[in-house]
């Protein structure tokens, strides 16, 4: 079986400060994977790689058995093929710290926007599937509510749901509970547990450590750009084999 | 080349002394024109700032309306209107005959009067600008009005109105152009003059654009400079 | 000729250049405005037409708007080149060349106030569309533009009351709209003042109006700034 997502090798500077040192990942279809770490750690960089919204130094990256092609300009790397990039943009779901939703739109047509003019769907079959996607996050009756009137959980269970909206073969979760207020904390999760339990292949970027041990099959622990300790969550949550990991989870395992 | 040269120079065919003369005349009736709407703009934003709602309605009624109209309208009042004024005026003093309004006053009245109107907004949007603590600060140490408008309110309104100001001067300088409707031998009169007695129009049109661009060029540089030069107290980012 | 009498012919006189004052003002906002957007998004790229859309702004905002008229109508015949063209029938009549320069120049104005736009799109809203695997046009067109020129509207709305005023000048290339007839009116009469009066209050109804009809565009466009309803 493919992997869903590979990584190998992934170097990042940003400067002079050199962010990714050489980091490998396999994420195997259904898997899902929470990466921890210290700020500054590389993990949300690690994450923005995968499609391309940083491009790293050096590495591969391979999405569903296809390797993204670059070549390098000025010195520099760059993509090589522009609509391969937003062909596998597409086929992976991308959800943000802050949400990120287009403010000039409704809920409704913010999810059935890319579908529509992107993977030129029809734009009745994708009115009914967002449409069933805001029931599934549980946002159903603000489907013509505008961004701006709407909670932070509310707006992040839309963008949720507008990442769904593309049918991709991976969501990728980019820290999406730190922006909001702890009460609303708890609706967010429980929309992204489902999704676990669907058997989707994630991968989520997180300070909420116990709700990465519940929900994880793997987990990740980055330190200054590098893979420090990789492995079930039961031995990096509860028994780290390396110091830092240990320490680390120390400090912030508190629930 | 050689002949746009021969054309603007300072040669025997060349209109270099009379453009150069015209730049000048420019920038007199800008300044005028400027430093009437300074009064005028102090005037404007002290009423529109008042107690007294007359006074804010009066404001209101001076930048609404000078700012709504054609800057050309307000020229023809002046020329037209002031030279009417005048003959009406001599007339009653036994002189008959026509007495022209002066281009230069007519112009630098017109403009000056239009360019007040925006500098009333520009120095009220930089009184609101203050911080209210700084005014607050004063008046608990027991500063009378005037040493606090003296002392305080102006050259923080001064900075605050800075930017604005440079953009109102090059308005200034632009409208300068509309004054040449009434013969004053400013630049664009000067050009279209040239450019009439010609066969070389375009010529004459494009030394037009570079003169008012040095100028124009100049005073944004010169601004800019100004505002760092008041900037030099604030913290930077 | 009594006052009353007076002001009411010549209301009657100013009022027949009413329609030429708007289509003037409308044609060149619209000619003007489509310019704008191009020319903002050239400034945006990193192709070597930036620099020319920043001479460009340069140049046509650092000189008086009489003279860029000027340029066009007395100056372009100097040119065999430009008498030989397809162009000439209309570059030689005061009308097209008031409409060029006016729109000309209400594009570089406009270009910057996009721009002021460009700047304002949200980073977050351009990053979530990119990772939906949009790009280039269909970027723009979807989610960069509407959003630019949502926050660009106000400030624009103030240009297109300045292109208004700035129609009075197609006046001094001998077209009779509001202050052409103006002046012809003052220089018959030499009544200066009631002239200016009855001038300057249909300039400023038609300027109320203007500014109402923004205000409302405004409202209209952003359901997303007012407060929720439901």
């Amino acid at each position: 079986m493919t992997s869903a997502i590979v990584i190998r090798d992934l170097h990042k500077s940003f400067g002079s400060l050199e962010v990714l040192k050489g980091v490998s990942l396999d994420a195997a279809e259904g898997e899902v994977i929470s990466i921890i770490g210290a700020s500054g750690s590389g993990k949300s960089t690690l994450l923005r790689c995968i499609p391309l919204l940083e491009v790293p130094d050096s590495g591969e990256i391979i999405i569903g058995g296809e390797a993204l092609r670059m070549r390098r300009r000025h010195g520099r790397p760059e993509p090589a093929d522009s609509s391969q990039v937003n062909r596998v943009r597409g086929s992976l779901g991308f959800v943000f710290q802050s949400f990120n939703l287009w403010p000039h739109m409704t809920v409704l047509q913010n999810l059935i926007e890319a579908p529509v003019h992107v993977q030129k769907r029809s734009r009745a079959e994708c009115v009914a599937e967002a449409e069933a996607l805001l029931k599934k996050v549980g946002m159903a009756e603000k489907r013509d509510a505008y961004p701006a009137h709407l909670s932070g959980g509310q707006q992040q269970r839309a963008a949720i749901a507008r990442a769904l909206a593309m049918r991709p073969r991976a969501l990728l979760f980019d820290e999406p509970t730190s922006s909001l207020d702890p009460e609303l904390v708890g609706e967010v999760l429980q929309v992204i547990a489902g999704l676990a339990a669907e058997g989707r292949t994630m991968l989520i970027v997180t300070h909420e450590m116990s709700f990465a041990a519940e929900v994880s099959s793997r987990a990740i622990f980055l330190h200054a750009g590098r893979i420090e300790e990789e492995g079930p969550p039961k031995q990096v949550f509860g028994d780290p084999l390396t110091e830092r990991c240990r320490s680390f989870v120390a400090r912030h395992l508190n629930r | 080349m050689r002949t746009f040269f021969a054309l603007v120079g300072f040669g025997p065919t060349g209109w270099g002394w009379q453009l150069l003369l015209a730049t000048w005349m420019t920038l007199s009736v800008s300044a005028a024109a400027f430093a009437i709407g300074l009064v005028c703009g102090v005037a404007g934003a002290w009423a529109k700032l008042s107690h007294s709602p007359a006074a804010r309605r009066a404001g209101d009624v001076y930048t609404t309306v000078l700012r709504g109209i054609p800057d050309l309208l307000v020229v023809y009042l002046f020329y037209f209107g002031g030279s009417q004024v005048l003959t009406s005026g001599a007339r009653l003093f036994g002189q008959s005959g026509f007495f022209g309004f002066n281009s230069f006053m007519a112009g630098a009245l017109a403009i000056g009067i239009v360019s007040g109107a925006y500098q009333t907004e520009a120095i009220r949007g930089a009184y609101y600008a203050i911080p209210r603590g700084e005014i607050e600060a004063a008046r608990a140490v027991g500063m009378p009005g005037f040493l606090m408008l003296r002392r305080i309110i102006a050259p923080r309104v001064l900075r605050f109105a800075l930017p604005a100001m440079g953009n109102v001067w090059q308005s200034a300088l632009k409208d300068s152009a509309l004054i040449s409707v009434t013969g004053l031998a400013e630049i664009l009169r000067e050009i279209h003059i040239g450019a009439g007695s010609t066969s070389r129009p375009f010529d004459f049109y494009i030394t037009g654009f570079i003169l008012y661009l040095v100028l124009t060029t100049i005073s944004g540089a010169g601004f800019r400079g100004a505002e760092s030069w008041t900037l030099r107290s604030e913290r930077r980012a | 000729m009594n006052e009353l009498s007076f002001i009411a012919d010549t209301m009657r006189q100013l009022l027949t250049g009413v329609p030429l004052t708007l289509e003037l003002t409308l044609i060149s906002v619209g000619v003007g405005g489509a310019l704008a957007i191009i020319l903002s998004v050239l400034r945006a790229s990193f192709t070597p037409f930036a620099w020319f859309v920043r001479l460009y702004v340069f140049a046509l905002r650092g000189t008086p708007l009489l003279l860029q008229m000027f340029l066009i109508y007395y100056g372009l015949g100097q040119f065999d080149a430009v008498q030989r063209s397809f162009l000439w029938p209309f570059l030689r009549q005061p009308y097209w060349c008031a409409i060029l320069a006016l729109s000309l120049n209400t594009a570089a104005y406009g270009s910057e106030i996009i721009r002021g736009g460009l700047q304002s799109v949200p980073a977050g809203s351009i990053e979530s569309a990119r990772v939906c695997g949009m790009s280039g046009l269909l970027l723009y067109r979807r989610v960069i533009l509407p959003l630019a020129l949502r926050q660009a509207l106000p400030a624009y709305g103030s240009e297109v009351i300045a292109m208004v005023k700035s129609t009075s000048l197609a006046s001094i290339v001998t077209l009779m709209e509001i202050s052409g007839i103006a002046y012809a009116i003052i220089s018959e009469t030499y009544r200066a003042l009631e002239v200016f009066l009855c001038a300057g209050l249909i300039y400023l109804a038609i300027n109320f109006v203007l500014t109402r009809a923004v205000a409302g565009l405004e409202i209209w466009l952003s359901p997303h700034l007012r407060p929720a309803t439901s």
